[in-house]
């Protein structure tokens, strides 16, 4: 379909749910009240690593108010997990991080539940701690997982440990090429462990029915998977747990449980209920949040490249250390990530990469925003500059060289079908004035690029329901955290049917009755539920077209929908109403539903015969740090992306300004402080400082069109790849500015004068 | 203890009963069940349980409840009229600074009561205003927008 033929796609109408939202009767998670409801709370491991030696529990169950308390001893003993299933809801026999459960109480108010938690007695044997990654796989390291093997692909005389996962990239005969090369480069980058802090505290909610069956409300991003996770800790079957979605303030990749081994509280409460005979619902306190729910993990990198004179990338070889956290999470998925796109998004003949995703005594690593992407691209991206500093070439001109074209392949990608990684640089590099712009003393100007790919994984459905008025209903399996079901979905049933975006409603999730899905997680939410709505829409309107037909005496083919009128092409005075063939359908097909769904099988053989159509962005800052404070302030950020055809241009760009704000504030202050005893020293929010509207550039964004997507009408998804060059665009500026590369994140004030002060420039 | 609060909530005289320790969030939104008002980090640090309290924008969350007595509140259910938004609230919603929406109902309040001190708010006006608000989701960019387009209304100037 041509963009002319577009009426609703590409524009920005208000979102889906807006009104609710800014009169303050949005319904979020928080806001549930269960008729009778108890207050669930979660006792947490006060030690990183230790053995549970005892726990008892009698002196919190005689608090008048009490009504139950569980221990690992209550709950079936089955181990979850997404990679490995290494994990209980309750910690049997070991707790592995600060924040891990090991109780939990239903009491009759917040405050008696709290005062439950103080009386259960715990005895621990400490045990000592793995902090870093790269440590812990050493002999010497403590064990994290006694019973978990280490992945077959390494060798059993490799003295490692502690190890989840392990992922390669291995391209070509990297050895030789880079003794060959002209120049070698080899450096090593770290970044540390931030938390995505949506603003909505994670809950649960649970209730037993009378019938047997737990109704669950969660403001998690993956409803179906919660269900998965929630009936087999349980031992309940699927069609016994129905799990209802509140709306999600934020979520990030955060909330994703369900899809990794993160917090749990879904079945902790579901137990609670259970126990209690009564509805319970869990509130986080934001501090509990921080040291006890999934993160964007840290990752240390080697990274070593080698490049001919003229600038052409011959090889490069590297390491990667991603913290897996206590259990294996979401890491083993973003550690392989982190491996791939260590090789970059660059030509790269040769390559030669190991990386491994380490147990450590800290908090589970998420999906959250770009997994392992963001920490691969301040290596690379910063990497790039290095080079090029020691080749005396610009680092524009050296990135262009070393851009693939349609066809090429890249690490991890066998085949780009359009490539606008040179489009995105050249804009970037003319919007920021590159080589123009007169930047005064301590000023530097800083470039950094990214790709992300809509990540492998299940499909999801969509159906379309055409209401007796013409007014649509639509479910998907996908929730509302600010992304596509109150934005893009509704303009492309829309668009497809005929009707105003205003017509059409998009239900929050509920097991019982939405199409599966896989979670609202991975840049996917345009790819499998904008597909399948779109597909589902075009079956509705093939039905209606077939009813309508013998009524106009006119071929399907040749009618089409306009404001809710069924028409023949270029015969508009033959019409009939859409609420007219929608009711009568009662008559004839019973309702207009349409089904459609994202098939993943067929979008990976696509990409395998014409070549992956994924985004590029390239990001380029112009910042002045203050030698006396080591302070950098963002003085232009602009950031230029393909996201192929946007559905709802305004949502894109706030998918985009928001992601880069969240890397934005990795790169200048955020980080999950920890002490040698694997304590978080900066759990609230007058600690684990993010950016406020004070340190923030107005990020400029431009959208590059012409490289459609393998979503609907072209789309791509948009909401984690402005997470990844954001850290080295501004480390780059940095050393434009000062000479000094600082390799170690946060760019933070301290560590920028430490490192001013160690090159004595300060 | 428990106190008797008698307060006036967006022009409506209210009552309710309260700890001494209790926060005026958790009394607007457990007792009052004025849910609008969001919780988040009850440290003061977010903005998210901004409420108008006297005339002046404040966290509900690091103030009492006994300190309603008397007081006159404001919250995010009090800005429209009827079914017509207030022109702050238009302009979140038109300029598409509402992702999550979370942030919103504080926002909405920190940006009413700058604009009703001001409908010329500057650069850095606007940054004080807002700077104990965080949005995790826009970025700022649409969040800004909105607060030119809501002033321009209110001016008359769009």
């Amino acid at each position: 379909m041509a963009k002319a033929e577009f009426k609703i796609i590409g524009t920005s109408p208000a979102r889906m749910g807006g009104v609710e939202r800014v009169v303050g009767k949005g319904v979020y998670g928080i806001d549930l009240m269960l008729k009778d409801q108890l207050h669930g709370a979660i006792l947490r491991s006060q030690y990183a690593h230790a053995k549970v030696v005892s726990i008892d529990t009698s002196e919190a169950k005689k608090i008048p108010g009490v009504h139950t308390v569980v221990t690992a001893a209550d709950a079936p003993n089955v181990r979850f997990g997404r990679s490995y299933f290494d994990r209980h809801i309750l910690a049997r026999d070991k707790v592995r991080f600060m924040g891990d459960p090991v109780a939990a109480v239903a009491a009759e108010s917040p405050a008696i539940a709290k005062q439950a938690l103080k009386k259960i007695k715990v005895v621990y044997e400490p045990l000592p701690v793995a902090i870093d990654p790269e440590e812990a796989t050493k002999p010497e390291a403590p064990t994290l997982h006694e019973d978990m093997p280490l992945p077959k692909s390494i060798p059993a005389d490799a003295k490692l440990k502690n190890i989840c996962g392990h992922a390669v990239a291995h391209v070509g005969d990297a050895e030789k090429a880079m003794a060959e090369a002209d120049v070698v480069v080899e450096e090593v980058y770290e970044t540390k462990m931030i938390h995505p802090q949506y603003l909505e505290p994670r809950i649960a909610a649970a209730q037993m029915e009378p019938n047997g069956r737990l109704t669950v409300w969660a403001n998690a991003q993956a409803p179906f998977p919660v269900r998965q996770e929630t009936a087999k800790t349980l031992g309940l079957s699927l069609n016994n747990v129905r799990v209802i979605s509140a709306g999600l303030g934020g979520g990030f990749g955060g909330k994703g449980s369900g899809i990794t081994s993160g917090a749990a509280i879904e079945p902790i409460c579901g137990l609670l209920a259970i126990k209690a005979k009564r509805p319970v619902m869990i509130v986080l306190d934001k501090a509990e949040e921080t040291i006890s729910t999934t993160i964007r993990a840290g990752a240390k990198m080697y990274i070593k490249t080698g490049v001919k004179k003229d600038g052409t990338i011959v090889a490069r070889t590297g390491k990667v250390f991603y913290d897996a956290g206590g259990y294996s999470g979401f890491g083993v998925q973003a550690g392989g990530r982190c491996t791939n796109m260590l090789g970059g998004w660059y030509l790269m003949p040769n390559c030669h990469i190991d990386g491994y995703t380490v147990y450590t005594n800290k908090q589970v690593c998420g999906p959250v925003r770009g997994p392992g992407g963001p920490q691969a691209a301040f290596a690379v991206e910063s990497h790039m500059d290095s080079i090029a500093a020691k080749l005396g070439m610009d680092p524009v001109e050296f990135r262009l060289k070393n851009t693939p074209k349609p066809g090429d392949k890249i690490v991890g990608v066998p085949k780009l079908r359009d490539v606008s990684l040179g489009e995105t640089i050249r804009i970037a590099k003319e919007k920021i004035g590159w080589g123009k712009v007169k930047l005064e003393k301590n000023q530097g100007v800083g470039i950094a690029t990214g790709s992300w790919i809509e990540s492998a994984g299940p499909g999801g459905g969509a159906i379309v329901k055409v209401n007796e008025d013409g007014s649509v209903t639509v479910h998907i399996g996908k929730i509302d955290m600010g992304t596509i079901p109150g934005f893009g979905i509704p303009m492309i049933v829309a668009e497809e049917l005929g009707v105003p975006v205003e017509d059409v409603t998009v239900v929050n999730v509920d097991t019982d009755a939405s199409p599966w899905d896989a979670g609202t997680v991975g840049s996917r939410g345009i790819l499998v539920s904008g597909t399948a709505s779109r597909l589902a829409a075009i079956d509705a309107r093939n039905q209606i077209f077939k009813m309508a037909a013998s009524q106009l005496e006119a071929s399907p083919d040749d009618l089409e929908i306009v404001d809710k009128q069924i028409r023949v092409k270029g015969t508009p005075a033959k019409a009939v109403a859409l609420a007219t063939i929608a009711t009568n359908a009662h008559n004839v097909i019973g309702e207009v539903i349409g089904r459609g769904y994202f098939d993943n099988v067929a979008a990976v053989a696509e990409e395998k015969q014409h070549g992956s159509s994924q985004p590029f962005t390239a990001h380029a800052c112009i910042v002045e740090v203050n030698p006396d404070t080591g302070n950098v302030k963002i003085l232009k950020y602009v950031a230029v992306h393909d996201i192929g055809q946007p559905i709802h241009k305004a949502a894109v760009e706030g998918q985009i300004e928001g992601a880069a704000a969240m890397s934005i504030g990795q790169a200048l202050c955020e980080q999950v402080v920890f002490d040698t005893n694997g304590r978080t020293m900066n759990p609230s929010f007058v600690d684990y400082l993010m950016p406020t509207i004070n340190m923030m550039p107005r990020i400029e964004t431009t959208l590059v069109s012409g490289y459609p997507g393998a979503g609907p009408y072209g789309a791509k998804g948009a909401g984690e790849i402005a997470c990844v060059p954001p850290m080295a665009a501004i480390a780059n500026a940095i050393y434009n500015a000062t000479g000094v590369r600082i390799k170690t994140l946060p760019l933070s004030p301290e560590n920028v004068l430490r490192a001013l002060k160690e090159a004595g420039k300060a | 203890m428990s106190l008797t609060i008698n307060t006036t909530i967006n022009g409506k005289s209210v009552s309710g009963s309260a700890e001494t320790s209790t926060s005026l969030l958790d009394f607007l939104r457990d007792t009052l069940e004025y849910k609008g008002t969001k919780l988040c980090c009850n440290t003061g640090e977010c903005g998210a349980c901004t409420i108008i309290y006297n005339g002046m924008p404040i966290n509900s969350c690091v103030t009492m409840a006994a300190d309603a007595i008397g007081a006159e509140i404001t919250t995010i259910e009090g800005l429209a009229d009827g079914d017509k938004l207030h022109p702050v609230q238009q302009a979140f919603i038109d300029t598409g600074a509402v992702q999550c929406g979370y942030c919103t109902p504080g926002y909405i309040i920190s940006v009413k009561a700058l604009l009703d001190r001001t409908t010329k708010p500057t650069a850095e006006d606007i940054e004080e205003a807002v700077s104990g608000n965080i949005c995790r989701c826009t970025g700022y960019n649409k969040i800004v927008d909105a607060i030119h387009l809501a002033a321009d209304r209110i001016a008359g100037r769009a």
